[in-house]
């Protein structure tokens, strides 16, 4: 077994035993059940008040849920990507690098016949492999959840898309947890490797999307993209700053996939631009040179 | 005559306009047990981070198991083992998972039944599904012994072995070294500033003085060239002083 896959192995085997990656990975399943949960409480609170309306002769308008669409119920799932998903990534991307400088096992890993690149891209690659287990489980119970409320188990182009969202989901997280990797490599104490990517999401989920939409901050919070607001110099702030929020990138994806039609937009254009900067850092990773890996903290 | 399986040539490194290690020579031949006695900052260090393609060396050059540590980095990691001062490991592995961790970094591809038999030679069974976060001092230098071993390295360096540890640990590391020497053939670079360490483990040593190399000879030409001192530990401050600038 090489460096690389060595690499990759260890990292599961560490992130299943750290507690705050335990933690992180239970809070995500948990609020994509709770979502779930949330849904069926829903439907089935408002179809008995809708029912019971009806029975009284109150309303002739068509039950709401009726023609909702079945993957309806799993668009929140897209903020807890955005919010806890990415902190989740950002965490376990600094804790990777940051592991041998705190734990002084870098002398150890740097007599090795390895290179650092392999090093790293297996680390990433041990990450990714424990990000598409977390999705696929809380993709197993968005589709378990919406089968049971509309009592009719998802097709295979329901199922596909959903699969869809979820790799997507999975290319976003892979984008910060390469900003915690490289955070958790280049800073001199373990608070700044942790908090340095924390500002950058921030930035990146909440600064840049109200550039160039003048979004209320509130509204940034739903799984649906903010409308960009034309005229201005919006217009040129959206074209600008728009490639870079990667977050109003991936809604406008997830909703699509999703079946919102309230959005317009093609998932291919959000998952073309998240490919690229995972891409991007993937390369930023190879350049990192082999003295930080050993750089102490100053703690 | 034996092979050198150490040949260092003027190597230097600078910290900024600071000499850290200044032209060091030496050439230790394959089976030796080489002891590099210093103060704190004397160099010690610095020179065993150069050796193991830690640190690069600001100029000059060292051939390891006849691989250049500047020209061929890769080369000599593959025929090194080492354990640094204060060894750390995965405290949340157990001992068995750490070890196949460094064994296949190594190149091991089935590390487990090496695993075993290094544990063995180190006597040291019983533990392998305890979290290494647990372990003593004592034990961690085991680990630290059984990781250096594992690829079976043609060339042992140890940074201050036996710091930290109490004399019961330090007289087990001890016969361990010896052990790995005389059983494995394995050529030992060690660093240390306890004299008694070296006289009873060593076959060679050099003085290192801020960075200069001050002596170097066998242990028993040391004692031989040195007939009106008592002990190893006057010879040695004899040999500071007369290389302090």
């Amino acid at each position: 077994m090489n460096a690389f896959w060595t690499s990759a192995r260890h990292e599961v085997l560490s992130i299943t035993r750290a507690r705050i990656a335990q933690l992180l990975l239970v809070v995500f399943v948990g609020m994509v059940s709770a979502s779930a949960v949330i849904g069926w409480i829903t439907t089935r609170t408002v179809t008995a008040v809708y029912e019971g309306i009806l029975a009284a002769g109150l309303t002739t308008a068509a039950n709401p849920f009726t023609d909702v669409a079945p993957l309806y119920y799993a668009r929140n799932s897209a903020i807890y990507v955005v919010l806890i998903g990415c902190l989740m990534a950002i965490v376990l991307g600094a804790q990777a690098t940051l592991r041998d400088r705190k734990q002084g096992t870098s002398a150890l890993v740097l007599t090795r016949p390895l290179t650092l690149r392999a090093r790293l891209l297996g680390q990433l690659t041990g990450m990714g492999l424990v990000l598409a287990a977390v999705l696929l489980v809380s993709t197993l119970i968005s589709w378990v959840s919406i089968a049971v409320i509309t009592a009719v188990p998802l097709s295979g182009n329901l199922t596909a898309r959903l699969l869809g969202f979820a790799g997507a989901s999975w290319l976003l997280l892979m984008v910060f947890a390469i900003i915690g990797m490289i955070s958790g490599l280049f800073a001199r104490r373990e608070s700044t490797a942790f908090l340095a990517p924390f500002v950058v999401w921030s930035g990146i989920a909440f600064v840049l999307p109200q550039l160039g939409t003048a979004a209320r901050p509130v509204a940034l919070l739903n799984p649906v993209p903010a409308n960009p607001v034309t005229g201005d110099s919006f217009t040129a702030l959206s074209a600008l700053t728009g490639p870079f929020a990667i977050t109003e990138q991936f809604k406008t994806t997830a909703s699509v996939l999703l079946q919102n039609d309230l959005v317009a937009g093609s998932a291919v254009t959000g998952v073309l631009a998240l490919a690229i900067f995972l891409i991007a850092g993937v390369i930023a990773i190879t350049l990192v040179p082999r003295r930080k890996i050993r750089s102490a903290l100053h703690e | 005559m034996r092979d050198s399986a150490i040949i260092l040539t003027r190597l230097t490194r600078m910290f900024g306009d600071i000499p850290a290690v200044t032209n060091l020579s030496v050439e230790i031949a394959a089976g030796e047990i080489f002891g590099l006695l210093g103060h704190n900052g004397a160099g010690k260090t610095t020179t065993v981070n150069m050796l193991t393609t830690l640190l690069s060396p600001t100029s000059g050059d060292a051939q390891v198991g006849g691989k250049s540590i500047t020209a061929d980095a890769a080369a000599v990691r593959g025929l090194i083992g080492y354990l640094p001062e204060n060894v750390q490991f995965y405290d949340n592995l157990t001992l068995v998972e750490n070890l196949r961790f460094f064994g296949r970094l190594s190149g091991i591809r089935r590390p487990d039944a090496r695993i075993a038999d290094v544990l063995r030679f180190l006597d040291f069974t019983g533990h392998e599904d305890q979290r290494v976060g647990t372990f003593s001092k004592g034990m961690r230098q085991r680990v630290g012994i059984a990781q250096a071993i594992l690829h079976s390295p043609a060339v042992l360096f140890l940074d201050e072995p036996t710091s930290g540890l109490d004399p019961e640990g330090v007289r087990t590391l001890r016969e361990t070294i010896v052990r790995l020497n005389r059983e494995l053939g394995l050529t030992v670079f060690m660093n240390t500033h306890l004299l008694s360490e070296v006289a009873r483990t060593c076959t060679s040593i050099g003085i290192l003085n801020q960075g200069r190399l001050v002596h170097h000879d066998t242990v028993a030409g040391t004692l031989a060239a040195y007939p009106e001192e008592q002990s190893l530990e006057e010879i040695f401050f004899q040999l500071e002083q007369a290389g302090t600038p």
